[in-house]
């Protein structure tokens, strides 16, 4: 499979005179004379970005240091010695959402999940008792309060308003701010919005961190709003994309309008202005406007080049070519309200084909978790944080788009290479955790398999009828790509090359995806999906 | 390498024939803000231009995301050191990615405050006022045979005074009307020129005229070498320096220009979205 990337532009150098200019410095610091001019603000900007940085840092890490001491000692009292008698100073808890523990015995047993299979062997493997209904938010709520769903009020993704009997998402609500000033035709908001958790109990990172105990916890599910505790924290599944939605991803598309999406998603369409498509993303409501259903938007263009099989996209200020049937990188979108009024996000670009329609889908716009619009960590540094160690990543719950792919407006493939794209930035955040944290807990939960088996469960099943559905497309070679017990990608001699023929098979056909874990390090997106397992036995 | 130079002293030639007679460029404060402007928007342009900006955000980003690790571990104090190691290790790398784009403007940027430096560095001198014309010969035994001629606008105010040691002579003069002369140093049969500025306005000032090494007259001078092999070292009128008054406080101009190249610098990167 190919994981693809927008190409970095390269800009053509004027560094060539760089070499010109070295001399010519040299030259006149071989004479040197004194001089009152100081070297421009070019050398103003560079010592004080970084003398600032520097100076910034020293202070903390001399607070930090300074005040170690006496931290450490209200520490000891806190908690009480937390660690006196503690066997282990870390504990770190992996948390695989949706996966299935059969599946899981059934692979060990095969020899094909040799990590997990050695930690059976070292340690103990039980199946968990889940909880009633068996739904991820109703179990993820049960594991982190200790409490049945009678306690912790989560049932299900969705409750329904007692008054009213609509639907509305059981872990939080979000309300606009209560008080609006009206100025002619804006109606300004005062006030942040109201989030509220509407899951009860309380998560035991939080007892844990009374005791003194630091604990990092990544995307536990129904996390959101991230409430405060001695800690950090990043929001995981329900989490909202920028609209407020459980994720509303756009296809835009120069065809005629057709059937709406079952579920959640919008057709944008595409105008044609001479060699240039234009369209938009739509956005979150106007917080400005006096009714509601006038929503923002960003609008981008598009450069087909038939040619070279890619198109040529701009949207804000950003432009990037995109190859057919490539991701872009997580592109910033803002969403100007007026008067100053902004939302920020970001999303990514799909270049589904160019001729003889374009379509284009666009995943949906994720809170930037550079520049929150909504708290989705605590402390809410924490997601800036990690976005700036890591780049962009995707904060909302749902994030790998299942949806789209039931719309059948991604395939298998691209709806994969999301999946993995999330996961790999998922473990470069577990690796930097569990680096963060020496003593104390780690958590983070990985939703990639519960994504793939609820798509891709089809495969499993000999009659499955959504797996008649599948496009009769030949697969990619690299999708049979393997891992070796080495952990070193080979290419199987046999199995079958369409989707369909993989649901042909009989009961035993079995579509297999394994996520070998390792150390973190900056590895091509690529080169992370050539190391996944993806296997037909 | 003398291009840029040549096209520094076209601009500035220019800039003293065109520019110094708009009356809002005429003021010294307004000038040094104009000047501080457009080198602010030019020097992030060249940054831009120039630059990797995608490694210079990616720089950033990894500086701020360890200083945010200190904040947010500060109780695991291996995790702070770590970080605060890792911030030295950015630090190194952002100032290298920023020397290449300052490799190519310190060039211009210092000629262009080179010259800058004659109209904001120095004031005309004004008429009544005496001043000193300071001479220095290549060796003691000459000074007996420097006398100076003054243009019928000038007079002496005092009568010569002779340093041995230093090899110099010093007059004191005055000058009665507002003009740019030629005051005129005899020695050893020769005449060598040096030209005296009296105004109220903006001029361009050449505080000395020398006879040294090409880049030394360039940090120093605006007027022609003297002769190598004649007496003369070096003629200087003792211009008082200009201090730029801003009201709340008064600088020199290349500290008003320091502070607010930068902070337009600032605002235009922002406004262009432009790393540094």
């Amino acid at each position: 499979m190919k994981w693809p990337i927008a190409p970095a532009v390269r800009k053509p150098g004027l560094l060539n005179l760089v070499p010109v200019l070295v001399v010519a410095i040299g030259l006149v610091l071989l004479f040197p004379v004194r001089s009152e001019a100081y070297a421009g603000p070019g050398a103003g900007f560079a010592v004080l970005s970084s003398f600032w940085t520097l100076f910034v840092a020293f202070l903390y890490s001399v607070y930090a240091f300074l005040t170690w001491p006496f931290r450490h000692v209200l520490r000891l009292l806190r908690r009480r010695k937390a660690y006196g008698k503690a066997q282990v100073t870390r504990a770190v808890i992996l948390g695989f959402d949706g996966m299935d523990p059969e599946l899981a015995d059934r692979f060990m047993q095969e020899g094909k999940l040799s990590h997990l299979a050695k930690l059976r062997d070292q340690g103990t493997f039980l199946p968990l008792r889940t909880t009633c209904p068996a739904i991820s938010p109703v179990a993820w709520s049960t594991f982190q309060t200790g409490v049945n769903p009678g306690k912790h009020n989560i049932y299900d993704f969705l409750a329904r308003d007692l008054s009213s009997y609509l639907p509305f998402l059981s872990s939080a609500q979000i309300r606009g701010p209560k008080r609006r000033l009206r100025i002619g035709e804006y109606s300004v908001p005062l006030g942040k919005p109201e989030i509220k958790g509407l899951r009860r109990g309380t998560p035991f990172w939080h007892w844990l961190g009374k005791a003194g105990i630091f604990c990092s916890v990544i995307r536990v599910p129904v996390t959101f709003p991230p409430e405060k505790f001695p800690g950090v924290l990043l929001s995981g599944m329900c989490v909202p994309d920028l609209k407020g939605s459980q994720g509303t991803f756009c296809f835009c598309t120069t065809r005629g309008a057709g059937d709406k999406f079952r579920e959640g998603g919008v057709r944008i369409p595409i105008e044609r202005h001479g060699s240039v498509f234009r369209s938009y993303i739509p956005g979150p409501e106007d917080p400005l406007a006096t009714n509601s259903g006038s929503g923002l938007r960003v609008d981008f263009e598009l450069r087909a080049d038939l040619r070279h099989n890619q198109a040529r996209i701009e949207v804000d200020s950003q432009k990037f070519t995109l190859k057919i049937r490539e991701y872009s990188e997580w592109i910033p979108v803002k969403f100007k309200a007026g008067l100053g009024f902004t939302a920020r996000g970001i999303c990514r670009f799909y270049v589904k084909q160019l001729s003889p329609e374009v379509e284009v889908y666009v995943t949906p716009v994720n809170i930037d978790p550079g520049r929150p619009d909504l708290p989705i960590s605590h402390p809410v540094t924490y997601s800036i944080y990690l976005a700036k160690l890591f780049g962009p990543y995707a904060t909302l719950g749902l994030a790998e788009d299942t949806w789209a792919l039931n719309e059948e407006v991604l395939d298998d493939q691209a709806f994969l290479a999301q999946c993995y794209a999330n996961h790999e930035d998922r473990e470069r955040m577990l690796f930097d955790a569990l680096d963060k944290t020496p003593q104390g807990l780690c958590v983070c939960v990985f939703d990639t398999t519960d994504r793939v088996q609820h798509m891709f469960w089809r495969y499993l099943e000999d009659d499955h009828p959504a797996a008649r559905k599948v496009p009769p497309r030949p697969a990619a070679k690299c999708d049979r790509r393997s891992l070796s017990p080495h952990g070193r990608p080979y290419w199987p001699s046999h199995g079958p090359d369409r989707p369909q023929d993989l649901a042909a098979r009989s009961l035993r056909s079995r579509l297999q995806v394994v996520y070998p874990l390792r150390q973190p390090e900056r590895v091509a997106a690529s080169e992370w999906v050539s190391r996944v397992e993806f296997r037909q036995e | 390498m003398k291009l840029p130079m040549i096209a520094s002293v076209i601009a500035m030639r220019w800039f003293s024939v065109v520019a110094l007679r708009l009356p809002l460029i005429n003021s010294p404060v307004m000038l040094v803000i104009a000047v501080s402007l457009v080198v602010g928007l030019l020097m992030v342009l060249v940054f831009r231009a120039v630059s990797d900006q995608k490694a210079i955000r990616a720089a950033k980003d990894q500086l701020k995301a360890h200083l945010l690790a200190v904040r947010l571990f500060q109780d695991q104090l291996t995790v702070v050191m770590q970080s605060y190691g890792r911030i030295l290790r950015g630090t190194a790398r952002y100032i290298r990615l920023a020397f290449k784009p300052l490799l190519l403007v310190i060039l211009p940027i210092t000629l262009l405050i080179v010259q800058l430096d004659r109209y904001l560095g120095w004031m005309p001198l004004q008429h009544a006022q005496p001043f000193l014309v300071r001479v220095r010969a290549v060796s003691p035994d000459a000074l007996n045979e420097v006398s100076l001629e003054l243009p019928k606008e000038m007079a002496l105010s005092a009568p010569a005074v002779h340093l041995p040691a230093d090899s110099e002579v010093v007059w004191r003069v005055v000058a009665e009307i507002n003009g740019t002369y030629n005051i005129n140093v005899a020695a050893a049969g020769e005449t060598f020129s040096k030209q005296v500025v009296v105004s109220q306005d903006l001029a361009r000032i050449s505080p000395t005229r020398r006879r040294d090494r090409f880049w030394e007259r360039l940090f120093t001078s605006g007027e022609p070498a003297l002769p190598t092999n004649g007496p003369i070292q070096s003629i200087e009128v003792a211009y008082p320096p200009r201090n730029i008054d801003l009201v709340i406080f008064e600088s020199n101009w290349i500290i008003v220009f320091f502070v607010l190249s930068i902070l337009a610098g600032f605002v235009f990167k922002s406004i262009l979205g432009i790393e540094i």
